[in-house]
Parts: C-alpha cells; structure tokens; sequence
C-alpha cells in the first residue's frame, strides 16, 4: 500500500516535473507548507488569541493579528524566494568505486536574489546556497559511488525556509544527471599479453610520444633536453637552440589483456583499472583489450579516459 | 561554517536588543530585583558571547529558577495571580536566554518575548505604548530571521528591515482582521492587574479629599455631545451623593445600594452624547442630570446616579441620554425626604440655630435657599483650595470664623444649614465643567473638575440643584479652577511640569489639545472596539451582520489584500514588460491555432517562412508581420506597438476561424 | 556596392562551383577581418577558393606549403649578408602578402605554426628585434588536413581560437562535379578573374560592417548562446569572450552581405557552425573533435527570441 502509493508519487512528480537537464522553479513546481516552528508559532498565536479574548484587550487582538498577518504574508515571501529560480546541472567528474561522486549544479536568477535556498537528497545534510539578483551560484552535492557503470542522480530537493523559518517552499527537481564510476583500482599482477608477438610488431608501429627512433623535426630547446640532440647547425645560423626531435615507435608497449586475467569479472576490471592508472602516470602507451573491445596502444590523458570509460561500462548496456 | 544547531550571532544580537525593549515597558510595575536580575543575565550572556565565559551549569540554573520563585513570593505574596505570573514570565524570559545554545533554545525564547510583549499591554495600552510595542516585535522578528542560514541574515541592518518591511506589509490584513474577526466575552475569568491608587472621587467626601484632587490633572472621562456642546456652568456631570453626615466626613448612606428606581419625568429637549471613561476602579458612571443609559448591567440608582455592576477597571465607552428640564420625584417618598433631614447628634450648635432663625424668617423653601446663597454673596467668604483648620465644630468654624474654603465646604455648609431648616438636602459630587477640545469636538473632565454641589427638595418641584461655589467664585463654574485660585498657586502644585499648568502658552496648549485628541480617538476606535462598537460599527456598514456575513468579508477581504500584496511583490506585468515579444507571442498563438508551431530555436524570419509554406494564402501577411517585427526589434525603427497590432489584426482577418480544429487530427 | 559583392561571390561560384555557402562564408569572414581554417581533404579546392577570393578582392596572394621541416624563418622572411652593400638586407617571407594561404598548417612543427598565428594575431612580425608591420588588409586562409592523418601536429585550442571561421568544404554535388568534369580546367580559369574591387572600397566595407546595427534583444540572444555553452553540462567548455565577440562579428559580417543593416537570430545562426564549431568540445567525447552535434543542440535549443 505505501509503495503503491510512493510509485503513485513519484509518476506523477514524473509528469509534472520532468527530468530535464535545467528546470525553472514555476508554480507548478512549488509546493509550501508550514514547518514545525511554523506550527509552534500557531499555538504561541492561539494563546495570545486567548489571552486577547479573556482580558478584553484590544492591543493584544491587535498584536495576535499582526503576528498573524506576518505568518500569512511570509507565504508569499517564502514562495516567492523559490520561484523563479533556474536549477541547470554543470556537469560531473568521473569517479572510482567507494568515492564520492561530485555533482555540481547551478542555481541561475533571473531577476530577484534567492537566499538560503538548500539542496540536497532526502536524508542527506543539505547545502545552503544564496543566489545574488540576476547571478549565479554553484553548489557540489557528493553522492556515493557504489558500483561501476553510469550512477544516476535521482530527485534532488530544494526548499527554502526564508525569510522566518515559519514555511518551508520545497520542490523535487531531477535534473537527469549522470556520473560515471569506474571501477576501483586494486593492486594485482600485471595482466601482460606479449605486446612483442611478430605479427604485432610491425603493424603496432605508430609515431607515439617523444622517444629515439625516428626524427620528427626541429623543436625549441627547453631546460632537460638531451645535449646530444642539440641541431647546432641552426644555432650557428643564429636560429637559437634548437633540438632535433624524434618520436618513439611503439610495438612493445604492455598490452592489458582481459582474458589474461582469472577470477570475477569485477575483481578483472579492477586490476585493469589500476594498471591502466600506472602506466597511464607513467607515460607508457599500452592497449587494453576487453571481451569485443580493443583499445589501440597509445598514451596521455585521452587515452586513459577512453580505457577508464570502456572498463567503467563494460557489461553494462549503453 | 557553524553548524545548522547554533545560534548565528546576529540573531543573538538583536535578541539582546530585543530583550532591552520588551522588558522597558514593565519597568515601572517589576519589582527592582527583576532589573538587577536582568542586568546580570545580559552581562553574563554577552560574555559568553565573546567566549570569555562559559554557560551556567546545571546547579547554577536550578539555583536561579529558585531565587525567582522565591523573589516572587516574597514581592508578590504568592506564586498565582496576574502579578506574579508577569513576573514570573520575565525571569523566564531572562533565564531562558541566559542559557539558550540552540536554535531550538532561540525560537522558545522568542515566542516567549512576545508573550511578554502581550502582558505588556494588560499594565499599559496607550497610545505610546503600543507604538513602542512595535520595536520589540520588529527586533524579535529580525531575530527570527537572523536564525536563518542565508547571507541577508548575517547583516544586523538587512534583517531589520526585512522584519520592519514585513510587518508593513501585514498591517491591512491585521487591520482586516482587528475590525471583523468577532469578538467575545472572557472565556474564563482571569486576574486582573492589581490596581495602581487610582485618583478620584471616593464613596465618603471630607472637604480634604476633594482639595487633594485639585492637585491632580489626571483625566477623569471625556464626553462627545451630538450636536451643541452645552455651555460650561451646566455641565455638572453627577457621580454621588452624599446623605449621611457624621459631624466630620459626608457619606453615602447604606439605602443608597439598593436598587430602587427613582421617579421622574422627562421633560425638555434631551442632550445626547458618549463618555469614555477612564478606570477608576469604582462602579459609579458619570453623566449629566437625569441620565439613562443603554449600557449593559447598569442601572440608575434611587439618587439618580448610573451604577454599573462591576467596577470600571478599563477604558469604557457608554452612550447616555439626559433630561436636564426633566422634574425629579415631585411627590417625595417619606424614606428618601427622612434620610435627606438626617444630622448629627449634636455639634454645630450656631449653625443649627441659624438654620432654625432662616426657618422662621422664611418659610417658603425656595426663598429660604436664595437668603443662604445671598448670605455666602454679600458676607465675605472667599474661595480657596489651602483653608484654615476647621476645629471640632466644623461646619460653626466655617460658616462664622475662617469663612474660607471650597466647594466640598460650601456643599456641606449649605445642606447642614438647609437640613437645619428643615429642607431635605444632600451633597451631589462628582465634576462640573471640562476644557473643550476645539479639535476633537469633545469635553475632557480631569481630576481637578471634582466639585461638590447641593440639591434640595421643593414640594412639586422635586429635587432641585444649587451651587453655593457660584455664589462665592462664579469663575471657578464659569472659566474653571485655575482662574477660580488666581494667583495662589495651589493649581496643581505637585506637578510643576505639568502642560496643564502652562496653558497660557498657545503652542504648547494647541500641542497638549491635540496629544488628547489623539487619545481620545485611540480609546475610542482602538481600545474601545469591543463586542458592542464592533457590532454597532459593522451594522452601519452592512446593515445586518451575522456569521456569514463577517466570514465572507474576513476571507474575501483576505484574499482581496493578498492578491494585491502578491501583485505588489511579483509585478508580473515586468516578466512581460517588452509589448513586442508580447505580440510577438500572440502571432504564435494565431499560427498555431492553424498547427504551426514555433520551434525555440527559431528566429521571426525563419518561422514566418515556415508558416508561409504551410499556410500559402496568407503568406504576405505573415511576412508583413515578421517582416515589421523585425524591423522594430532588429533593426533601428523604433518601438511602435500599433504597426505591429495592425498587421496582427489583418493577419487575423486573413485566417479562417478554427479551420485547424477541423485539420487537425 | 553591395552589388559589386554579389558579383564577387558569382565569379567566385563561378570557379568553385556548388559551394555558395562556404565562399558566402569564406567572404563574410574576410570582411569582418577574420581569419578563416579550412578543414578537408586534399583536393577539394581549398587552394582554388583562396586564389580566386584574392583576385576578385584584389589582393596580393602568396601560398606557403607547411611541411615538417618548415622553419619560423621561411614564413617571416630573413636577413641575408648582402656583400655588394656590406649590411644584413631583410628579405621578407611569403607572410608579407594581403592574403595569405597557409596550406596544411597542421603538418609543420608548434613553432612554424605559432609563427604564423602570432602574426595573424599582432598583423606585425618582429623579427631580429625589428618590428615590420604586415600589409593592410591581411587575411590568412589556413588549410588543414583532417586530424586522423598521421604525421601531423593538431593545433592546440587556443590557437584554433584565433581563427573566426572553420569551414569544411565537403565533396561537391553530383552535378556541381559533373559540371566540373565537363567544363574547362578551374585552375585555369583563375587567371581570367578580374579584381572586382579596389583597396579603397575595401577599405570601406570593412569600415562599415562593425556599424551593422546590433539591437539589445539581439545581444541578448548571443549572450544566451555563450552562456547555454557555459552553463549546460555536455559543453567540456564553454565559449570565452573573444568567442562572443566573433560570432557578433561574423553575424554583423553576414548581415551586410545580406544587404540589411541590422542583424537577424537568422544571421548569427547562419556563421554560428563556423564560428564556434572548432571552438567547442563534447565532453563525453574526450578524443572527438569539434562540436558539429553541439552546434546543432544550440540551434535546436536556445530561445532565438
């Protein structure tokens, strides 16, 4: 009965907030009610109302009313501080298993500032963010990676109690955000295939990364180049130093091999990820070969994301 | 970052300030140790704000709350009651701030503050003291406020404002509020606040009291005439009468309780008009001769006062009717004429005998009376509010020794002499005159009008009024007390500041008339708008009134002052202030009432040659309009919204109505 | 004088036939005194595009080939002992012309390259401590392969950021080659092109482009564009300032062409592919290049109004 009812919900919320990368706060979307202070402020109300009718006060009617009116005026001011406001997800970095995934939002006004606006899961601590008239305001919100492949950020609250904390203005946003998770690195053997198999070897040649083998050309000399490279030809003419620059050729670079590896598929990926790190720090070009997937040895930053993407969402749809 | 449960320091800041304000107003009815309390709490709390000490500790805490109950015990005689409860209130207030941490800690101590706020107004609901209430309530709001995590709450000014804007803008639906929602009797009986010693008349008048009246410039009541306002010297607003004398104090006499309706007949032109009273703590009204009143749980007593069931602890309003020619008890009831020829035992030996010689010399009433007030004319009696001592025969001492006095001498003389004579007589006190009140139109009677006269009883005529004071000092009926006293300087000698005593100065008169008029009206229309005033104010504008009607006014009143707030602080018409893009949308609407849509990514120009495509026979106008638009919005034409409107127009001429609910599936 | 620039772009369609966007484009760019990259295969008239923008212009035209071992040298030109004067004499390099092809950029060396883009950047070189002002008007046309070609040295964004304008010139239409196959060599029909305008007139129309009106609801919507590449999380970066000013450039630059003095949402959506597709990056997409699927959710998506 209760899930029943939670699924309800949530179809509908579905369909009158639906997931979208920036959602504007609309009437639509808003939902007030009073907090728990809100409903203290009643009692304390109803008790000066008493305390008015028992000793005939007028100043004390006056008084209970006017709180009143505070109390009914500040559903507009509550409101008003969450409409309007513009939610646009900004984007996630990757993250390993176990971590904390960052995803960061941006809170947009178009017109009128928005203060204390707090965002947040149901049952995590909120983030409380102002929002300048016509400015921006970002906001990381950390939720846990726990498994590998694509984590979606699922309805995220916002609500703000100001001005007096008496009302609370929230709405539930799905701003349709997706972290990836790559698996989590785990020191192991280096699942190694002979990178130097003959009929490799002449095909893997490709010109990757400063090396020895093959000239390249000219580059400015920078502090820590080899002397012995020095084109002292040019800097006689006067063309400054210059250093002859040469590619290295690959071939026998390490390749990461999946079938290589025994034992769980998620114990595999994880050894592959820490290697992939390893010799991704280390500058080395290597390939990673997974069951109907083959990354092409190369190296940088590229690369390594390429292989952390492929071993994030290996087995998984999409 | 502090943490969500701490107090931010803005917040404590203006629930200092807010402490300060709230606790002002009851100075003057705490007791002292209350302040010092106080005043130790604060210091105490501002140190651990500046972390140089640290909260108090359980025992201390326990220790405190027990010197309270037992400081109130000892000033206020018991822990129950008005009195101890406000006091009681503050120290919590106090304490509780003193050892607040939380923000949960903060909220209770701000409720708190405005119940104290409240009680406030059970000791003192003037004028200024509801302005000033106001102070507080702003600096407890700001309070609130500053609770709030946001960077509008760490600025001490910001959240004033906001509090002060706030209020503002709740004022009309507080208004709405304070005029329809019904009002009602007590739903239980509460203690009142103990009397502070009200000034004014007493149930017993010894000359004494009457002159230590003089001294003050209290008010007693002001009245409102309908029409004319009647000259001064027939204003004597009738509160007592006095039949019994004990050969030193003149008394009520114990029939006087009993509720016996006199006798009498209207006659004449009757005055209308409203008294707002202020508390006297005693249940007599005051009224003009011969009264009647509509107010509830009153009733005229057999000596023609207004007695009202409860004593008068607050501002009351009541409307009265007087018959000032109206014949009172011409035929006499023997009880009544018997108790007004009531004298001492003995004493007074001279003034028995002159009495008796006046019986023989005259023997019709009426000339009698005139020989005594000719007597007080032609012989040297002088007025003054510092007589000689009277000895043991007082009313011999006056009469034919110091020959000095007031009014309440006067009175007493005159009816001993009468009664003497053989004339029923009493004293009747209560005020004569009042200052008039050019801006508000209405009459306000202060302490120092108390004045004392005699009635005397005629065969036929019934019960008729005398002023032997007139005789003596016509200027103190006819101008009032401070011309009456010239320069003797006894008018209101206990209060040198008082504006009273500077009438002469125009400025400051003009300001001390209007200071009352202000108050006049706050009594009336504020303090006095109880079950009946609102009935009545409500029944003039709507006619009948009843549950229906005031619920439909408080909710469409509401929604009413809502809406326009909500206007007032949205301005939806500055979302859609560009009258172009506003047109603009209207040519989407007619477009897509024939299924063409525009896409967001689409300029004027590319949707109109879309449309045009689609919709071939009215392509020149859609381009026209497109075209127009973008010359105003684009290009350097300027902003003409009519061109715009008239292309609008022979667009929606060229289309044909509805066609595309038919086209479309 | 609009005319005279409608007749430009027909001798231009003339020579390069099927291509009116681009050589729109390519003209739009040059007024708005931008400097244009061409991204496509060899062979697909990028060279024949520049000479035959250069004669109708009337510009000077110089060609310089970007080979590996191309030095800073060869573009800038050098000082040569010269023995019968006895004193160093400057012989300026291929760079000191008013249009400038740089063909296959991407095959020479960072330091060739930031060479010529600093050039383009300045419109003066410095060369042996002596500064030389580069010829008024100055426009580079670059020529780059596509990046999967081996060999080359892709350019850096920031220097991709210095052109206004990346165009792709694409295969042409059946009939466009067809009607190439048949019809005379183009190559030679270049020499027949004549200058259709003069330095001067020029001059005039560059002078009179940044007047093309540009209403506030106009900046308005570039500034949505800029700050949507900012703000939305597919952008791997958003757009920088000098980005902004180039598409109101170009879209001013359009506009003109178009014969209005003010610009349209429709003009700065017709440069907006050029303008900021090599600007862009899908941040899924680490190892793509270029955001044609970007560039299309901004026409797509951002209000134009």
């Amino acid at each position: 009965m209760r899930q029943q009812l939670k699924q309800r919900w949530q179809r509908w919320l579905g369909r009158r907030i639906p997931p979208a990368a920036s959602v504007r706060l609309s009437q639509r979307r808003i939902f007030i009610v009073p907090t728990r202070v809100g409903l203290a402020f009643a009692l304390a109300l109803l008790l000066m109302l008493l305390t008015a009718i028992n000793y005939q006060n007028s100043l004390a009617y006056a008084l209970t009313f006017l709180l009143a009116s505070v109390f009914i005026v500040a559903i507009l001011h509550t409101y008003r501080n969450l409409a309007g406001l513009m939610l646009k997800a900004a984007g996630a970095r990757p993250v390993f298993v176990g971590e904390q995934g960052q995803l960061r939002l941006r809170l947009e006004s178009s017109a009128r500032a928005h203060q204390a606006i707090a965002l947040g899961w149901p049952g995590t601590a909120y983030q409380t963010r102002d929002v300048p008239a016509q400015g921006v305001s970002e906001c990381e919100l950390s939720l846990p990676a726990l498994r590998r492949g694509w984590l979606r950020a699922g309805r995220l609250r916002v609500e703000s109690r100001f001005p007096l904390g008496l009302l609370v203005a929230w709405s539930w946003v799905d701003l349709d955000q997706a972290l990836l998770v790559y698996p989590q690195p785990l020191e192991g053997e280096l699942p190694l295939v002979a990178g130097a198999d003959d009929q490799l070897d002449e095909q893997g040649m490709r010109a990757l990364g400063p090396g020895s083998e093959d000239f390249q050309g000219l580059k400015s000399y920078q502090p820590g180049d080899s002397k012995r490279r020095l084109h002292w030809k040019a800097y006689s003419r006067g063309q400054g130093l210059l250093v002859k620059d040469f590619a290295a050729l690959s071939g026998r670079d390490p390749w990461l091999d999946f079938e290589a590896l025994t034992g769980d598929v998620e114990l595999r990926l994880s050894l592959l990820c820490h290697w992939v790190l390893q010799l991704s720090e280390r500058q080395q070009p290597f390939a990673l070969r997974l069951p109907g997937q083959l990354l092409a040895p190369a190296s940088g930053e590229q690369h390594r994301d390429a292989c952390l993407r492929a071993l994030a969402l290996f087995g998984t749809p999409g | 970052m502090s943490g969500p449960a701490v107090i931010p320091r803005i917040s404590l800041t203006w629930l200092l300030v807010a402490q300060l304000l709230v606790i002002v107003p009851h100075l003057s009815h705490l007791p002292l140790w209350i302040v010092g309390l106080w005043l130790g709490c604060a210091a105490w709390r501002i140190q651990i704000l500046r972390m140089r000490a640290g909260y108090p500790n359980a025992w201390v805490k326990a220790g405190l709350m027990l010197g309270v109950a037992v400081g109130v015990l000892l000033s206020r005689g018991s822990l129950i009651g008005l009195d101890a409860g406000v006091v009681l209130l503050v120290a919590a207030f106090i304490l509780k701030l003193l050892e607040m941490r939380t923000r949960r800690d903060a909220l209770v101590v701000i409720f708190l503050g405005f119940f104290v706020v409240v009680s406030a107004y059970l000791f003192d609901d003037s004028l200024l003291a509801a302005l000033f209430s106001l102070l507080p309530v702003t600096a407890l709001l700001a309070a609130l406020i500053g609770l709030q995590q946001s960077g509008v709450a760490a600025q001490p000014w910001a959240t004033a404002r906001l509090a002060a804007g706030l209020l503002l803008q709740a004022v009309p639906l507080m208004l709405l509020l304070f005029v329809f929602f019904p009002r009602m009797g007590p739903l239980w009986s509460l203690p009142l606040p103990s009397e502070r010693a009200l000034s004014g008349l007493a149930e017993s008048m010894a000359p004494a009291d009457i002159a230590e009246l003089s001294r003050s410039g209290g008010l007693a009541f002001r009245a409102s005439f309908t029409g004319e306002v009647p000259p001064r010297e027939q204003l004597y607003w009738r509160a007592l009468t006095f039949e019994h004398f004990d050969g030193r104090r003149w008394s009520q006499s114990a029939f006087a309780r009993l509720p016996l309706a006199p006798a009498w007949e209207k006659q004449g032109e009757p005055l209308r008009y409203s008294i707002l009273m202020q508390p006297s703590s005693q249940s007599w009204l005051f009224a003009l001769d011969v009264a009647e009143t509509s107010l509830e749980n009153t009733r005229q007593m057999s000596d023609y006062r207004l007695q009202r069931g409860r004593p008068v602890e607050r501002t009351l309003l009541y409307q009265v009717t007087s018959w000032p020619a109206a014949v009172r008890e011409p035929a006499g009831s023997s009880d009544n004429l018997r108790r007004a020829l009531q004298l001492p035992e003995d004493g007074d030996p001279r003034s028995r005998a002159w009495g008796a010689e006046l019986k023989r010399q005259y023997p019709q009433p009426e000339q009698l009376v005139q020989a005594v007030l000719g007597h007080f004319n032609r012989e040297p009696f002088g007025y003054t509010l510092r007589p000689p001592r009277l000895g043991l025969n007082s009313i011999d001492d006056f009469l034919f020794e110091t020959r000095n006095g007031f009014c309440a001498h006067y009175a007493g003389a005159m009816t001993f002499v009468l009664r003497a004579a053989g004339i029923p007589a009493r004293v009747v006190a209560g005020y004569q005159g009042g200052e008039y009140n050019p801006g508000g139109d209405y009459v306000q009677v202060r302490q120092f009008d108390a004045h004392a006269w005699v009635e005397y009883w005629q065969t036929g005529k019934g019960w008729v009024s005398v002023d032997p004071t007139f005789q003596v000092a016509p200027e103190r009926i006819e101008q009032g007390l401070e011309e009456a006293l010239g320069d003797e300087q006894s008018f209101l000698e206990d209060s040198p500041f008082s504006p009273l005593r500077y009438r002469q100065l125009t400025w400051l008169n003009q300001l001390r008339l209007g200071w009352d008029n202000l108050n006049h009206g706050w009594q009336r229309l504020v303090l006095g708008y109880q079950g009946a005033q609102q009935l009545q104010l409500l029944q003039r504008w709507f006619g009948r009134i009843d549950a229906r009607v005031l619920a439909l006014s408080l909710v469409g009143g509401g929604g009413l002052l809502l809406g326009l707030l909500a206007l007032w602080l949205f301005k939806p018409w500055r979302r859609e202030r560009d009258p172009q893009q506003r047109l603009f949308q209207r040519f989407e609407r007619l477009l897509a009432r024939h299924a063409v849509q525009r896409q967001p990514g689409e300029g004027a120009r590319a949707f109109a040659e879309r449309a045009s495509l689609a919709l071939p026979v009215q392509a020149q106008v859609i381009q026209d309009f497109a075209a127009a638009f973008e010359a105003q919005r684009y290009g350097g034409d300027g902003v003409c919204p009519a061109a715009l409107r008239a292309h609008l127009a022979l667009l929606r001429r060229a289309l044909p109505w509805r066609s595309a609910a038919t086209r479309d599936p | 004088m609009r005319t005279r620039l409608n007749a430009c772009l027909d001798a231009v369609n003339q020579v390069l036939l099927g291509k009116e966007p681009q050589v729109r484009l390519a003209l739009a760019c040059l007024l708005a005194r931008g400097h244009l990259l061409i991204e496509d295969l060899p062979g697909m008239g990028k060279t024949t595009l520049s000479h035959a923008l250069a004669r109708v212009l009337g510009l000077s035209f110089q060609r310089i080939q970007f080979t590996s071992d191309l030095l800073p040298g060869d573009i800038l030109g050098t000082s040569v002992f010269d023995r019968e004067s006895g004193q160093f004499l400057f012989h300026p390099g291929p760079i000191f012309a008013e249009l400038v092809l740089a063909d296959e950029i991407n095959r020479a060396t960072p330091k060739s390259q930031s060479a010529l883009l600093e050039a383009m950047e300045e419109g003066q070189v410095t060369i042996e401590g002596a500064t030389r002002p580069l010829p008024d008007p100055f426009f580079v046309i670059a020529t780059q392969n596509p990046v999967s070609q081996g060999g080359t040295f892709a350019l850096p964004e920031s220097q991709l950021d210095r052109f206004l304008m990346r165009l792709s010139l694409g295969y042409p239409a059946k009939a466009a080659e067809k009607a190439l196959l048949l019809g005379d060599s183009r190559r030679s029909l270049l020499p027949r092109l004549e200058a259709i305008l003069d330095h001067a007139e020029l001059a005039l129309i560059q002078a009179e482009v940044p007047r093309v009106r540009a209403s506030d609801a106009l900046i308005d919507y570039v500034l949505r564009l800029v700050d949507a590449t900012r703000s939305q999380p597919q952008f791997a970066w958003g757009l920088s300032p000098r980005a902004s000013l180039a598409l109101l450039a170009a879209a001013r630059a359009w506009a003109f062409l178009d014969g209005r003095d003010y610009v349209i949402p429709e003009d700065v959506q017709a440069v907006l592919p050029a303008v900021v597709g090599h600007r862009l990056r899908e941040r899924s997409d680490p190892a793509g290049h270029g955001g044609g699927a970007l560039v299309q959710w901004l026409l797509r998506e951002v209000p134009a109004l």
